[in-house]
């Protein structure tokens, strides 16, 4: 397994995913899975400029994500696959079979979600989504970063 | 119109004021965003301004030295009537590169170096001149950085990340840390000294022992010393020696 790392953050690349994860994990590159930003130059530029020049990160929509999972997870290198939502990972996932465990690492507030955690607020319907994942035998944990306990999802849910 | 930058100034520095995990600096945000967005309600309508001050309150969080430039930047994305959903995407993405940069320059840069230099001084005997030098240089830092980042942010919009690719800020970040390692160098023996001064001879031998021995436990991640609870041990030790030698 060469991705060591499937995560569910809205803020995408920021601090935590790139030192608090990057470092530890020894990564070698970052995928972020986001339709749009995969078509926004302007949001690409940006997110690159998070990152320290030796990590690649691939900007890619859900559908090449698909595609190209099984490449990735033959690259040396270990990496990282980041999402904003739930429903980016779940398809994944779907279409997939490498994915067997899942980090939620920061949803966070909005219309409709209530607090589950101090990093994740979530709706129903996301719970539920989440809980689906975990009844195909993903394992589902909650942990913003290496040295926190992984909450289970029965936990926070 | 003259856009009223200096009022926003003026709020960003209680951007950390209203910090929570839920927004964490978004409400901080929205305050000092709100005096660019005000004409909006004349230029558009009362309700395209009260949608833009909520929109710059959502989820926010970067360095609060930097925060201004995703606040200029939103600000005129707003006035050149990007859509919604854009905005509030270029507000997430600047999140990482303001952070990070902030980081780097001030947290792991300039205020360890300005530390440095104000224990320099104080080693050196310039007594309370040396807190008045570090709190002028120190703030005029970062007041600095602070406008800079509001009006490179307003000056671009959309275009911001023309502003963080400037090689004046990549020179800075190059300078600022091993500036840092060097003031940082040139402190610790001199304020060891310093303190050390009016002990004798042997007392300052123990503590370099035990300093020694700190370094050598925190080389051991294994055994989860960390310099806090390091430190507090000996704290601890010194007071319990103390207590029964008297």
């Amino acid at each position: 397994m060469s991705i060591k790392l499937f995560r569910i953050d809205d803020r995408l690349i920021h601090g935590q995913v790139v030192v608090g994860w990057g470092q530890p994990l020894h990564v070698g590159f970052i995928v972020l899975v986001d339709d749009a930003v995969r078509a926004s130059p302007v949001e690409q530029e940006l997110y690159r400029m998070g990152v320290p020049p030796h990590i690649d990160v691939i900007f890619a929509s859900l559908a090449e994500a698909v595609a190209q999972l099984p490449e990735w997870d033959a690259d040396p290198r270990p990496g990282i696959v980041l999402a904003g939502d739930i429903a980016t990972l779940a398809a994944l996932t779907e279409n997939c079979h490498r994915v067997t465990r899942i980090n939620v690492g920061g949803i966070h507030a909005r219309p409709g979600r209530s607090e589950r955690l101090r990093f994740v607020f979530l709706s129903d319907a996301e719970v539920e989504q989440l809980q689906r994942l975990a009844a195909r035998g993903v394992e589902v944990t909650a942990q913003d970063v290496p040295t926190a306990r992984p909450v289970p999802l029965a936990e926070f849910t | 119109m003259k856009p009223p930058l200096g009022r926003t100034l003026l709020r960003l520095f209680t951007v950390q004021g209203s910090w929570n995990y839920e927004r964490m600096q978004g409400v901080g945000v929205g305050v000092a965003e709100e005096p660019l967005l005000r004409d909006l309600a004349v230029s558009r309508s009362a309700a395209a301004y009260r949608a833009a001050v909520a929109r710059a309150a959502h989820f926010f969080n970067a360095h609060p030295y930097l925060c201004g430039m995703a606040v200029g930047a939103a600000a005129r994305a707003e006035h050149d009537g990007t859509p919604p959903d854009q905005v509030e995407r270029l507000r997430t993405a600047l999140c990482g590169p303001l952070g990070s940069l902030g980081d780097r320059l001030v947290w792991a840069g300039w205020l360890p170096l300005n530390s440095g230099l104000a224990l320099v001084g104080v080693s050196l005997g310039l007594g309370w001149w040396t807190v008045v030098g570090f709190l002028a240089l120190y703030n005029a830092g970062h007041v600095a950085l602070r406008w800079w980042a509001l009006r490179a942010g307003w000056a671009r919009g959309m275009r911001v990340a023309e502003a963080l690719r400037q090689p004046v800020l990549q020179r800075a970040a190059a300078v600022v840390g091993p500036g840092m390692a060097l003031a940082m160098g040139a402190a610790l023996p001199l304020a060891a000294g310093y303190l050390g001064g009016p002990f004798p001879g042997w007392a300052r031998a123990l503590v370099a022992g035990v300093a020694g021995v700190g370094l050598v436990l925190l080389r051991l991640p294994r055994l989860g010393v960390t310099g806090l609870r390091f430190g507090l041990g000996v704290v601890a030790m010194a007071l319990v020696v103390g207590w029964a030698w008297r």
